[in-house]
């Protein structure tokens, strides 16, 4: 049984998309949206691999713990900052466009790896990784719809302009 | 008549309930106006929503005063303080009687043929270098039917730019999405006469007796009346109708989903649900339960700050209803997880089985207003006709209806909202901005962004208004708009009543209707149609009225039978109203048959958390086919918590006498002297702990910025400032401490509704003790 490496490409693949998460959110601060949702589903991503550290220590995998989050007192400063200088440029929508179609491979990754996980849990019969996996699942998929809709949205105003 | 300042909503007339609600007419005319010589002309009131019936009294070519129409179904003769005494602005000597353009940086006069000239140059030079995305437009929640349905063929057939919305965003994109999440599409199922015959009445978020004076009256008489109906309210701050309430939950600001979601756990562990309602007619049961029966009572006391048994008396209270209305406002719509929790008021009425039959019904109202019509016209993040931009079908019918290749009708996206619409601003891919009736500088989040992104010079910005607003003042043309009294146009309330505004005086000076303007502008633009005919075919209001009817037949909000001729007279008339409904339509699905039918519906829905777009595909998954679906969401915490450093809870409202930045009400003087600054609110163990005393100044602070005002103790709970949001500058340019509550919000937009959150931030408080000006 290889459940245990299922289980890490798991880790590896949320502990990615939440840094990018967070990563994309802070640099495009200036799209408020991405900011605060970034963070967000970061979070969600830490709770997911809460979640599977439960049920991880059976199949002989360490528990990791999503990177934490800085303050928002700190990041609001930084956004002011990054909105009067980044923010005025057309170019930042090329740079936006081409860190959303990165993040949304990051999600898609982390949703395949869920999708292999709930396989190898069904065949093995563990229903309660099974269910976890499922609930994570459906989470990670809808983080990357998110991204298809922001993504279709912003790519006419940034590839038709000028 | 009493002094309806003190007495804002005016005597009791109490009714049983089933009753008719008695007619009481309210009346105002100018002192010295002898009642004999005064023509009255048919009209409503525009200064909210409820749009009350009345009559527009008119002397030797001036408006003199006002009177309800006693005949008219939504206020039965009554009028509110606004409505009474807001129509002087109309007369107000600042009124803008001429075109100013932008010359050496100051605004002077113009005449119209230079103005327009001027803005059809530049709108040229940016479709030549940018395209018609690089064109904005952001319009009102105070225009009329015509103008808004003008502003869209205008916009989003000629110009073709998605880049139109209103600021009905800030008002009741909320109230939108959550209907067309829940039944399909937008359209409000009951009717005012509801209020009449209920049991019980649940308020979420919504200060009906300062937002909606004309329908707290009536629920006011049925509260002291007999067959007293039950009453839970959900509200941050102890307001009147929190006062009235059997239990009053006053939660922490932007915890509304967790506590929407511990009742309907109770609704659900009780057995309190119409199970053969919910198992016929909707979808989504099982997830929903599975969602709320992580929250019961004690965990939900623990994050709204309630306590757990007044949640389970609130449930108790509705789940023994027998006939329930519901109804939500900016507490649910401008708050954190707006959407998401409108739905779940939704979801109780559903659960409940309450819906389509009087006094039985969830209304999500709206604010302004003339919201409802921009949002059927499509002047704002919806396509006319409440059709679906991700249909083809419905994009193909509206190209045929405007003799458009359907290709012109930008569809792959949503309407872009406003928040987006000055992010393209603020980036610079967007250089023509024309913003109609509202006033962005005072009534946007954050207001130094705003301020800064207007300020540009690369951005073109036109405004109409019949005012110099603060907006106004970073134009580069302003254009004198005529207004309601003296236009003729229709508009439609929140329980779909259309009602008929007649002009009866003309516009001071050179100011024109919107509607003429646009027309104006499309012709000098040379906007055609796919045989090169100008774009719009009509020249007056009454004909575009009827080429709406068509636009609007076959969908829900049908207007195909609906004529001015037929709104003449009598009471307003609520659409749909067809050959087979000539009278017009009292509720929406009484066959509990709901507009989820993919080919019917105006949305596919979305995703509750992440806003996340649903497609054709996801939407047929779930086969709603003609069932409500009940949406189930999570609680996450709001994105600015209170820390050290900002250690309370921010929220914003109105008071009875203003309606939105004061530019009309500001010019009524019982209205200004009713409430002539702005102020702070206060709980009273804060103001203990912080030393202030009632009428001390403080000034309230968040990383954003901070506004000064006097102190008013009482009222919120623990934790909590309120301030309203009515008070810009342009009446005291000189002010030397900011007033308008903006300053302090944030850019944070709900992720479904994208309705900008007005109601929480983290602020810190400190006592000034007396304004700015007496303390150098
Ligand atoms: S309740 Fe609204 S519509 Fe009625 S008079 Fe007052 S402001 Fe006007």
């Amino acid at each position: 049984m290889k459940i245990d490496e299922a289980i890490q490409d798991v880790q590896r693949a949320e502990t990615e998309l939440a840094k990018r998460l967070r990563l994309t959110g802070e640099r495009h601060a200036v799209e408020h949206d991405l900011f605060h949702l970034g963070h967000t589903l970061a979070r969600k991503c830490g709770e997911h691999l809460d979640r599977l550290a439960t049920v991880a220590g059976k199949y002989g995998v360490q528990a990791e713990s999503a990177p934490a989050a800085e303050s928002p007192g700190l990041l609001e400063t930084a956004r002011h900052k990054a909105s009067e200088l980044l923010g005025r440029s057309e170019m930042t929508g090329m740079l936006l466009l081409r860190d959303l179609r990165e993040l949304y491979l990051r999600a898609q990754e982390a949703e395949i790896t869920w999708v292999i996980l709930m396989q190898a849990a069904k065949a093995c019969r563990d229903t309660e990784l099974l269910e976890i996996a499922t609930q994570c699942h459906s989470e990670t998929e809808l983080c990357g719809k998110w991204l298809r809709t922001r993504i279709k949205e912003t790519s006419p105003q940034v590839l038709a302009v000028g | 008549m009493s002094d309806r300042i003190a007495e804002v909503w005016g005597s009791r007339t109490s009714y049983p309930a089933g009753g008719d609600w008695p007619a009481r007419v309210d009346e105002f005319v100018e002192d010295g106006v002898e009642a004999g010589g005064v023509d009255w002309v048919q009209s409503a009131c525009v200064l909210c929503s409820n749009g009350c019936g009345m009559d527009i009294g008119v002397q030797d070519g001036r408006i003199v005063g006002v009177r309800g129409r006693s005949e008219d179904r939504v206020n039965h003769g009554r009028l509110g303080p606004k409505g009474l005494f807001g129509w002087q602005a109309n007369n107000s000597p600042d009124r803008l009687t001429t075109p100013l353009v932008r010359r050496d940086g100051e605004l002077k006069p113009a005449t119209w043929d230079d103005a327009m000239n001027l803005v059809v140059d530049r709108s040229r030079q940016v479709l030549t270098e940018q395209g018609p995305l690089g064109m904005g437009f952001y319009t009102s929640g105070q225009l009329f039917l015509e103008d808004y349905y003008t502003l869209a063929l205008m916009v989003r057939g000629g110009i073709g730019t998605p880049h139109l919305d209103g600021n009905t965003r800030l008002c009741t994109a909320t109230s939108d999405f959550a209907l067309k999440e829940t039944f399909g599409t937008d359209g409000a199922p009951g009717s005012l006469t509801d209020f009449d015959s209920c049991d019980t009445l649940f308020a979420v978020g919504h200060n009906m007796p300062e937002t909606h004076t004309v329908l707290w009256s009536r629920m006011l008489d049925r509260l002291q009346g007999p067959d007293r109906p039950k009453l839970v309210v959900v509200d941050p701050r102890r307001t009147r109708i929190a006062q009235e309430a059997d239990v009053h939950l006053a939660l922490r600001n932007g915890t509304n989903l967790a506590l929407l979601n511990g009742i309907q756990h109770e609704l659900i562990a009780n057995g309190w649900v119409d199970q053969k309602f919910v198992d016929a007619h909707t979808v989504g049961f099982e997830k929903l339960a599975s969602t709320v029966a992580a929250y019961p009572p004690e965990r939900v006391a623990e994050i709204c700050g309630v306590e757990a048994d007044d949640i389970r008396a609130a449930a108790r209270i509705i789940g023994a209803s027998e006939r329930l209305v519901s109804t939500c406002l900016q507490g649910v719509y401008q708050s954190h997880q707006a959407t998401a929790s409108a739905c779940q008021v939704n979801n109780i009425n559903l659960l409940r089985g309450m819906i389509g039959k009087p006094g039985a019904t969830v209304f999500q109202l709206n604010g302004q207003p003339t919201a409802q019509n921009t949002r059927e016209t499509g002047a704002n993040g919806d396509l006319t006709g409440m059709r679906n931009w991700q249909n083809p079908a419905h994009v193909e019918e509206l190209a045929k209806l405007w003799n458009l290749e359907p290709a012109q009708i930008p569809s792959w996206g949503p309407p872009t909202h406003i928040m987006q619409i000055l992010r393209y601003a603020e980036e610079g891919s967007i250089r023509f901005l024309w913003i109609t009736g509202t006033n962005p500088a005072v009534s946007l989040p954050e207001l130094h962004r705003i301020r800064s992104i207007l300020g540009q010079d690369r951005l073109f910005v036109v405004v109409s208004d019949p005012f110099l607003t603060e907006t106004a003042e970073f134009a580069d043309v302003v254009l004198p708009a005529a207004i309601w009294g003296e236009k003729t146009g229709t508009f439609t309330n929140h329980d779909r009543t259309v009602h008929l505004s007649e002009k009866a005086v003309d516009p001071p000076g050179e100011a024109r209707p919107d509607m003429e303007i646009f027309i104006d502008y499309a012709e000098r633009l040379g906007l055609k149609d796919k045989d090169g005919r100008p774009l719009i075919k009509w020249r007056t209001p009454e004909e575009c009225f009827a080429a709406f009817g068509e636009a609007t037949r076959g969908r829900p909000c049908d207007y195909s039978g609906l004529s001015y001729e037929k709104l003449r007279g009598g009471s307003g008339i609520q659409w749909p109203c067809t050959d087979e409904s000539p009278d017009g339509t009292e509720r929406l699905y009484s066959d509990h048959v709901f507009n989820t039918q993919t080919e019917y519906c105006e949305d596919y829905g979305h995703d509750l958390l992440t806003g996340a777009a649903h497609e054709r595909k996801d939407f047929t998954d779930q086969q709603a086919d003609g069932r409500a679906i009940l949406k189930a969401a999570e609680f996450s915490p709001p994105h600015e918590p209170p820390d050290d450093d900002y250690p309370m809870l921010f929220t914003t409202g109105r008071t009875a006498y203003h309606f939105h930045t004061r530019t009309k009400t500001r010019r009524a003087p019982q209205l200004q002297a009713a409430a002539p600054e702005a102020w702070v609110e206060l709980g009273t163990t804060d103001a203990e702990r912080l030393g202030v005393a009632e009428g001390d100044f403080v000034r309230v602070e968040s990383r954003r910025g901070y506004l000064e005002a006097k102190a008013r103790i009482g009222g919120v709970r623990e934790g909590v400032v309120f301030a309203p949001f009515h008070y810009g500058y342009w009446d005291k340019p000189d002010q030397k401490a900011p007033t308008a509550a903006n300053e302090l919000t944030s850019t944070e937009w709900d992720p479904v509704s994208k309705q900008p959150l007005f109601k929480v931030a983290a602020v810190r408080v400190t006592k000034t003790g007396r304004p700015v000006e007496e303390r150098s």
